[in-house]
C-alpha cells in the first residue's frame, strides 16, 4: 500500500513539475495558431489558423530581416568566439605560463560585471564610431560577452583529455598546431561542440545590449518581440507566432545533436 | 640508430632538484634502463632526451648533434608511454599510420609498412578496430607497433608494461628483448621493477633522489651493488642486510660470527643475498636464529630467521620444514660473497 502511494505520489509531482514547466510554452504555441479574438480565450476549442504567421512576415512587423538578423549575428559569433577560445583553452589548460592565473581570473572577471553597468559605455562607444544599428555592433558585444565563457567551458572539456596522446602526437613528428588539429580537437570535439550551442544560445536570446544599440536595421528577434506591445494593446497571438520562430531552431538544434552529445562524451578516454 | 650524450645536464622546478647534475652517454645500439623507486627522476631524464621537457642546464646530443633547442618532431625518436598515449578516435591502422603520414610516406608504401609492422606484433587482424576496443595488452602492443613502425635514431619507453598483468608482462618482455635483438635501435627503458631491468638490459642506471647511484651490467650490479641503496633495491627477495662491526677480521653482530677480510671498524653493514645461504643443522653455524616464517615458493622455500631485531632470509629447498619459533642456523655457501657497506654513508667497503 505504502509502495502504491509512493509511486503515485512521484507520479503525481511528475506531472505537476511538467505542467509548469511545458503550459506557459504549450500555451504558447497554442496562441500562435489562435486568431486575435481567441487570444484571451481559456478554451481549447478555436479555429486554428496559420494567418498570424504570414501577418508576422510582412509589413509592418518585418519578422524576416530579424530572422535574419538573429541568424547573422550569432552565427558569427558562434564561428568567430569557438575557434578563438578553443586555441585561447588550449593554450591556458597546456602552457604554463607566468601569470597564467591571474590572466584566467581577468577573463573570467569580465563576466561578473552586470550587463546593464557596461550598456551605456558600449553605446556611446558605437556611436563615435558610427556603428549603432549595425550587425557588426551586436557580434562585437556578443563575442565580448559568450568569449570569455566558452574558453572556460572549452578548457574545462580539454583538461580532461590526457596529454599522453598529444606528447606521442608531438613525438610522431607533429607541430604543436598539428597537434591541435588532429588529435585535440577531435577528442575535444563533443565539448567544443556543447559550447558552441551554449554560445549560439546565448546569443541567440540576448536582449540588453540588442534593444539599446539597435534600432531599426540591426532588430534581432528577441528585441523584435517587444514591437508587439502597441498602443491597441499586446498582440499575444503575433507575439506567440514570433516566439515560437525564436524557439523552433533552438528546438531542433538540441534534438539533431543529442546523438552526438553522449556518443562523444563516451568515446572519449582511452586507458 | 645513434648514441645518445647527456652531458652535465640538470632539471629543477624552482628550488626542487628533479635531476642532479650528471653525465651518461648511452651507446649506439644499446638497451640501457633506468632503474629506481617512483620520483628518483628516471622518467624526467627520459623525457629530457625526448623534448618533452626543458633542461635546466647541460647539453643533451643524439649521434653527436646537440638537440636542446630542438622540439621532439625533430628528434627523430619513438616513444612508448605508461598509458600508452593512443588516439582514441583513430583505430589501430590509423594509429600505426600516423608518423608516417606526418613524414610526407606515400599512401601506398604507408599501408604496406602498417601492414609489415602489425604483422610483427600479431595485430593484422585488429586493423580496423578502436584502441577502446582493445585489451591491455592489445593496446600496449598498438604503442609498440606505432613506435616501430619507422627505424627511429632511438626508442623511448617509459614503464610500457606497468599496466599489464603479471603473466602478460612477462611475455611482453621477452618479445622486447627480441625485438631489440632484431631492430637493434638504441633504448632507454624506464622501469622501477628490478626484475624488468635485469632481465632487459645491456646496462642499467640505478636511480636515487635525481641521481645515478650506479651504472654497470645487470650481472655486474647485482654481484656488486655499490651502495645499500642499490644492494636493497636490486634482487628478489631483497639482500640480507645486518648492522654490526669488524673485530679482528670478523664481522659480529647478534646471532652472526663470520670471517671478512676488513680491518677493524665500528657501524659496518654486512649484505648477503638469500640465495647464497643454506640452512643448517649445525649450531656452531655462523648464522644462529629462531625460525619467523617459511614461504613456500614451489621450486624453493623462504626461511626467514630472527635474531634480536635483525631478520635473515635464506632460500632453502622447497621440502624443508621446521617448526616456527626453534632455533634455526644458516651457512654462506660455497664462494658465497659477503657484502661490506658503511652504516652511515652506504657507500661500499670492500673493492
Amino acid at each position: 500500500m505504502k509502495k502504491l502511494l509512493t509511486w503515485w505520489g512521484e507520479r503525481a509531482l511528475l506531472v505537476l513539475i511538467s505542467v509548469v514547466v511545458l503550459f506557459p510554452i504549450s500555451w504558447m504555441f497554442l496562441t500562435a495558431f489562435k486568431q486575435p479574438r481567441d487570444a484571451y480565450s481559456t478554451s481549447l476549442n478555436f479555429t486554428p489558423t496559420l494567418d498570424n504567421f504570414v501577418t508576422v512576415f510582412s509589413d509592418p512587423w518585418n519578422l524576416g530581416s530579424m530572422v535574419m538578423n538573429s541568424v547573422i549575428v550569432a552565427v558569427v559569433t558562434v564561428a568567430i568566439a569557438v575557434p578563438c577560445a578553443s586555441l585561447a583553452a588550449y593554450s591556458f589548460s597546456r602552457f604554463r605560463v607566468r601569470g597564467r592565473k591571474f590572466l584566467f581570473f581577468l577573463i573570467l572577471s569580465t563576466q561578473f560585471i552586470p550587463a546593464v553597468v557596461i550598456v551605456l559605455p558600449f553605446f556611446l562607444m558605437f556611436r563615435s564610431l558610427g556603428l549603432l544599428d549595425t550587425r557588426l555592433a551586436l557580434i562585437i558585444v556578443n563575442l565580448a560577452i559568450v568569449t570569455p565563457f566558452v574558453i572556460w567551458m572549452i578548457k574545462g572539456f580539454i583538461d580532461a583529455i590526457p596529454t599522453d596522446s598529444e606528447e606521442a602526437a608531438m613525438i610522431d613528428g607533429a607541430s604543436r598546431l598539428r597537434v591541435i588539429k588532429d588529435i585535440v580537437l577531435p577528442m575535444a570535439a563533443p565539448g567544443i561542440l556543447t559550447s558552441s550551442i551554449f554560445c549560439f544560445i546565448l546569443t541567440w536570446n540576448e536582449f540588453l545590449f540588442a534593444l539599446i544599440l539597435s534600432r531599426r536595421d540591426a532588430v534581432t528577434l528577441p528585441v523584435g518581440l517587444v514591437s508587439f506591445r502597441t498602443e491597441r494593446g499586446d498582440l499575444w497571438e503575433l507575439m506567440s507566432a514570433a516566439g515560437v520562430m525564436i524557439t523552433v531552431p533552438i528546438f531542433i538544434m538540441a534534438l539533431l545533436i543529442q546523438k552526438h552529445f553522449t556518443r562523444g562524451m563516451t568515446a572519449g578516454a582511452v586507458k | 640508430m645513434a648514441e645518445v650524450r647527456l652531458v652535465d645536464i640538470e632539471k629543477r622546478y624552482g628550488s626542487f632538484v628533479a635531476v642532479a647534475k650528471q653525465s651518461l652517454t648511452i651507446e649506439n645500439g644499446e638497451f640501457l634502463v633506468l632503474l629506481g623507486p617512483s620520483g628518483c627522476g628516471k622518467t624526467t631524464t627520459m623525457r629530457m632526451i625526448a623534448g618533452l621537457e626543458e633542461i635546466t642546464a647541460g647539453d643533451i646530443l643524439i649521434a653527436g648533434e646537440r638537440v636542446n633547442d630542438k622540439p621532439p618532431k625533430d628528434r627523430d625518436i619513438a616513444m612508448v608511454f605508461q598509458n600508452y598515449g593512443l588516439y582514441p578516435h583513430m583505430t589501430v591502422g590509423q594509429n600505426i599510420e600516423y608518423p608516417l603520414k606526418l613524414r610526407g610516406v606515400n599512401k601506398a608504401t604507408r599501408q604496406q609498412q602498417v601492414q609489415d609492422t602489425a604483422a610483427k606484433v600479431e595485430l593484422d587482424a585488429l586493423l580496423g578496430r578502436r584502441p577502446s576496443e582493445l585489451s591491455g595488452g592489445q593496446r600496449q602492443r598498438v604503442a609498440l607497433a606505432r613506435a616501430i613502425v619507422r627505424t627511429p635514431k632511438i626508442f623511448l619507453m617509459d614503464e610500457p608494461l606497468s599496466n599489464l598483468d603479471a603473466k602478460l608482462r612477462v611475455t611482453m618482455r621477452a618479445e622486447l628483448k627480441h625485438l631489440h635483438h632484431e631492430l637493434g635501435v638504441t633504448t632507454v627503458y624506464v622501469t622501477h621493477d628490478q626484475m624488468e631491468a635485469m632481465t632487459l638490459a645491456s646496462r642499467v642506471a640505478v636511480m636515487r633522489e635525481g641521481r645515478i647511484v650506479q651504472l654497470d651490467t645487470p650481472r655486474k650490479i647485482y654481484a656488486e651493488p655499490a651502495d645499500l641503496f642499490v644492494a636493497g633495491f636490486i634482487g628478489s627477495p631483497s639482500m640480507n642486510l645486518v648492522n654490526g662491526s669488524v673485530t679482528a677480521g670478523r664481522f659480529r653482530a647478534e646471532g652472526i660470527d663470520v670471517p671478512v677480510d676488513l680491518p677493524d671498524r665500528d657501524s659496518v653493514v654486512l649484505g648477503i643475498r638469500p640465495e647464497e645461504l643454506d640452512i643448517a643443522t649445525d649450531s656452531s653455524a655462523p648464522v644462529a636464529g629462531k625460525l619467523y616464517a617459511l614461504e613456500l615458493t614451489g621450486d624453493s622455500t623462504l626461511v626467514t630467521m630472527r635474531m634480536g631485531k635483525t631478520s635473515v632470509c635464506a632460500r632453502g629447498p622447497a621440502d624443508f620444514e621446521a617448526a616456527i619459533n626453534e632455533p634455526c642456523y644458516l651457512t654462506p655457501k660455497a664462494g658465497a660473497r659477503f657484502h661490506l657497506f658503511d652504516r652511515n654513508s652506504g657507500q661500499r667497503l670492500d673493492g
